[in-house]
C-alpha cells in the first residue's frame, strides 16, 4: 500500500463523515442560537430549553412516548425471547420458517405496514391510543430482540446443555437455570434496542395514535411543518441525547457480560 | 407424528405474527377491492375501480417518481458508499471499529432530526446560504430547498448507512488470496478491482440496493419535509388518502402496489445473490 492511496483513504473517509455529522451538528448548535433565525448568529442561550420545559403538549407527548416505548421494550423482549429460545427446540425447517416470517415486518415498507394495521384495528374497533401504538411498535421492536437473542444463543456451548440433560434436568429447567442467565445481558440490550426503535418511530405512530395519544415524534414531525424555530431544534438535541444514554446504557452492559464470560 | 409435537411450542409465535402481520395485509387486499359511497364510508361492494385509477396516467406517475427515486437513491448511495465500504476494511483494526461506529452511529439519531439537518443547512436563510452570502459568492440566496434534488440527498443521506454495511461485509468476507494472486499476475489495482473485488461484491451490492430500495418507497417525512410536497410519491399519496382523504380503499390498492413493487424487488435480489452462493435474507 503506498502513502498516496492511503492519504486519498483518509481523506475521503474524513469528507464522508463530514458529510454524514454536519447536518446533526448544525441542529444542536443552533439550538443555543439566541435568534431564532439560522441567517446568523446572535449569541449563546438557553432560553429555547426553557420554552420546551414550559410546554405542556410537548410534556404530554412525551409521557406517551415514554409510556408507549417501555411497555413495547417489556413486550418484545418476553417474545423475541421467547422465540428464539423456542427456535433453538424445533425441527431445521420450522426454524427456517421463524426466520424468514420474523423478517416480514421489516420488509414491509413502514407506510403500508402502518395502513394495513390502519385497517385492521379499525375494523376490530379497537381503540386507538397506547394498546396500538404498543402492539404495532413491538411487532418491528420483536424481530431485533430475536435475532440478538439467537446471536448469543449461538455462542452458548451446548456441551453444558447436554450435562444438564443428562444429570436429570427438565427442559424447563435448563431454559430457567442455565440459559435465561446466560442470555439475559442479550435481552436487556435488546430491550434497550427496542425502547430506541420505538421511541423514534414516526411513520406507524401516526396511523396508530389516536386523537389523545399523539406520541413525541409525531407531535415533532407536526411541528418541522409549520417551520423552522430553534425551540424544535432544542427538542431534537434533547431527544438525541436521551437516546444516546439509552444506548450507551446497552453497550455498556454488553461489554461487562462479555468480559464476565469465562468459558 | 414426534415433528409436530417437537414444533407445537412455536405455534403461539406463528399465530401471533399472522395475526398482526398476515392478517392486517390481507385486510390491505380485500379493502382494496371495495368501494365508497357518496359520504367516503366504505361499502362491501367488489369494484376494480381502485385499480383501474391506479393506472391513470396521474397515478402512474406517482409510481414512476418512487421509482426514480427509489432507484436514484440506491445509486447514490452505491457510488459514495462502496468507497467508504472498501476503504474502512484496509484501515487497521483499531481504527476500523471506530470508523464502523461512526457508520452506524446515525441509526440512533432520530430520523426527522437527520432530516431537519438539511433544512437548516439548505434552507433560504439556512447555513449554506448565509455562507455563500457573507463570502459574497451569491447575492440573492439559492433555492435549494423543495426541489426532487433535496428529497434525494435527503434519502441518500437517510439510507446510505445500510449501503455501506452490506457492501462492507461483502468486501470484508471476500477471499484475499484471490486478490493477492491477481497482483501476483501482474494486474494493477484498478484491473484488480474490476476483474475480482468489484464481481466478487456482486452480492453485497444488491443487498445494499435492497435494503436502501424498500424503505425508500415509504418514507413519506422526507419528501414531505424536503421535497414540500412539489413532486408528489407514493408514500406522500398513501399516507394523504388516508389521513386528508379520507379514501382508504384507493390508499389500500397503493399499497398493495408498493408491496408488489417490493417483492419484485426482493425476487430479483434473491436471483442475484442465489447465483452467487449467498444471501442476506
Amino acid at each position: 500500500m503506498n502513502a498516496r492511496a492511503g492519504r486519498f483513504r483518509t481523506f475521503y473517509l474524513s469528507l464522508f463523515f463530514v458529510a454524514l455529522y454536519v447536518p446533526v451538528l448544525s441542529v444542536i448548535l443552533y439550538s443555543f442560537n439566541e435568534s431564532s433565525s439560522t441567517a446568523h448568529w446572535a449569541g449563546f442561550t438557553l432560553n429555547w430549553y426553557r420554552q420546551l420545559f414550559n410546554d405542556r403538549v410537548i410534556a404530554e407527548a412525551f409521557k406517551i412516548s415514554i409510556q408507549v416505548a417501555v411497555l413495547t421494550s417489556v413486550l418484545s423482549a418476553i417474545i423475541g425471547t421467547a422465540t428464539a429460545i423456542i427456535a433453538m427446540y424445533v425441527t431445521k425447517k420450522m426454524k427456517k420458517a421463524i426466520n424468514g416470517i420474523m423478517l416480514l415486518p421489516l420488509l414491509v415498507p413502514e407506510v403500508a405496514l402502518g395502513i394495513s394495521l390502519l385497517i385492521f384495528f379499525s375494523a376490530l374497533k379497537l381503540p386507538f391510543g397506547h394498546l396500538t401504538l404498543v402492539l404495532s411498535h413491538s411487532l418491528f421492536c420483536v424481530p431485533y430482540v430475536y435475532i440478538m437473542v439467537q446471536l448469543r444463543l449461538n455462542d452458548i456451548d451446548f456441551s453444558i446443555l447436554e450435562a444438564a440433560k443428562d444429570l436429570g434436568a427438565a427442559r424447563w429447567q435448563i431454559i430457567r437455570t442455565i440459559i435465561l442467565p446466560l442470555v439475559a445481558p442479550s435481552i436487556l440490550t435488546a430491550s434497550l434496542l427496542a425502547l430506541a426503535i420505538s421511541l423514534d418511530d414516526v411513520i406507524i405512530s401516526t396511523y396508530m395514535s389516536g386523537a389523545a395519544s399523539t406520541t413525541l415524534p409525531v407531535h415533532v414531525f407536526s411541528m418541522m411543518r409549520v417551520g423552522v424555530t430553534p425551540k424544535v431544534n432544542a427538542l431534537c438535541t434533547l431527544i438525541l441525547v436521551g437516546t444516546f444514554f439509552i444506548v450507551g446504557l446497552g453497550q455498556l452492559i454488553n461489554k461487562k457480560a462479555n468480559k464476565k464470560e469465562a468459558f | 407424528m414426534k415433528k409436530l409435537k417437537q414444533n407445537a411450542p412455536a405455534i403461539p409465535i406463528l399465530i401471533w405474527i399472522s395475526l398482526l402481520v398476515g392478517m392486517p395485509l390481507m385486510f390491505v387486499v380485500v379493502l382494496s377491492f371495495l368501494s365508497r359511497d357518496s359520504l367516503g364510508n366504505i361499502v362491501f361492494r367488489f369494484t376494480l375501480e381502485n385499480y383501474k385509477r391506479i393506472f391513470d396516467p396521474v397515478y402512474l406517475r406517482v409510481f414512476l417518481n418512487s421509482f426514480i427515486l427509489a432507484v436514484l437513491t440506491g445509486l447514490i448511495t452505491l457510488l459514495i458508499g462502496y468507497p467508504v465500504a472498501y476503504f474502512t476494511t484496509k484501515l487497521q483494526p483499531k481504527k476500523r471499529s471506530f470508523v464502523i461506529m461512526l457508520i452506524i452511529l446515525p441509526f440512533w439519531i432520530s430520523s426527522l432530526l437527520r432530516t431537519y439537518g438539511w433544512i437548516i443547512l439548505l434552507g433560504k436563510t439556512g447555513l449554506i446560504n448565509s455562507l455563500l452570502m457573507q463570502l459574497n459568492i451569491v447575492k440573492e440566496p439559492l433555492n435549494m430547498m423543495y426541489r426532487f434534488g433535496t428529497t434525494l440527498v435527503g434519502m441518500a443521506y437517510m439510507l446510505i448507512p445500510f449501503m455501506i454495511i452490506a457492501v462492507y461485509n461483502s468486501v470484508d468476507k471476500l477471499d484475499k488470496s484471490l486478490v493477492e494472486a491477481s497482483y501476483d499476475l501482474g494486474a494493477s489495482r484498478w484491473k484488480t478491482f474490476l476483474n475480482i473485488t468489484l464481481p466478487l461484491t456482486i452480492p453485497g451490492i444488491a443487498g445494499g440496493f435492497t435494503l436502501v430500495f424498500i424503505p425508500s418507497l415509504g418514507m413519506f417525512f422526507v419528501s414531505d419535509l424536503l421535497g414540500g410536497g412539489r413532486t408528489i410519491f407514493l408514500g406522500n399519496l398513501i399516507n394523504t388518502l388516508v389521513t386528508r382523504g379520507r379514501n382508504r380503499p384507493l390508499a389500500a390498492a397503493f399499497s398493495v402496489g408498493m408491496i408488489v413493487l417490493v417483492l419484485l424487488v426482493l425476487f430479483i435480489y434473491n436471483r442475484v445473490a442465489k447465483d452467487k452462493g449467498e444471501g442476506l435474507f
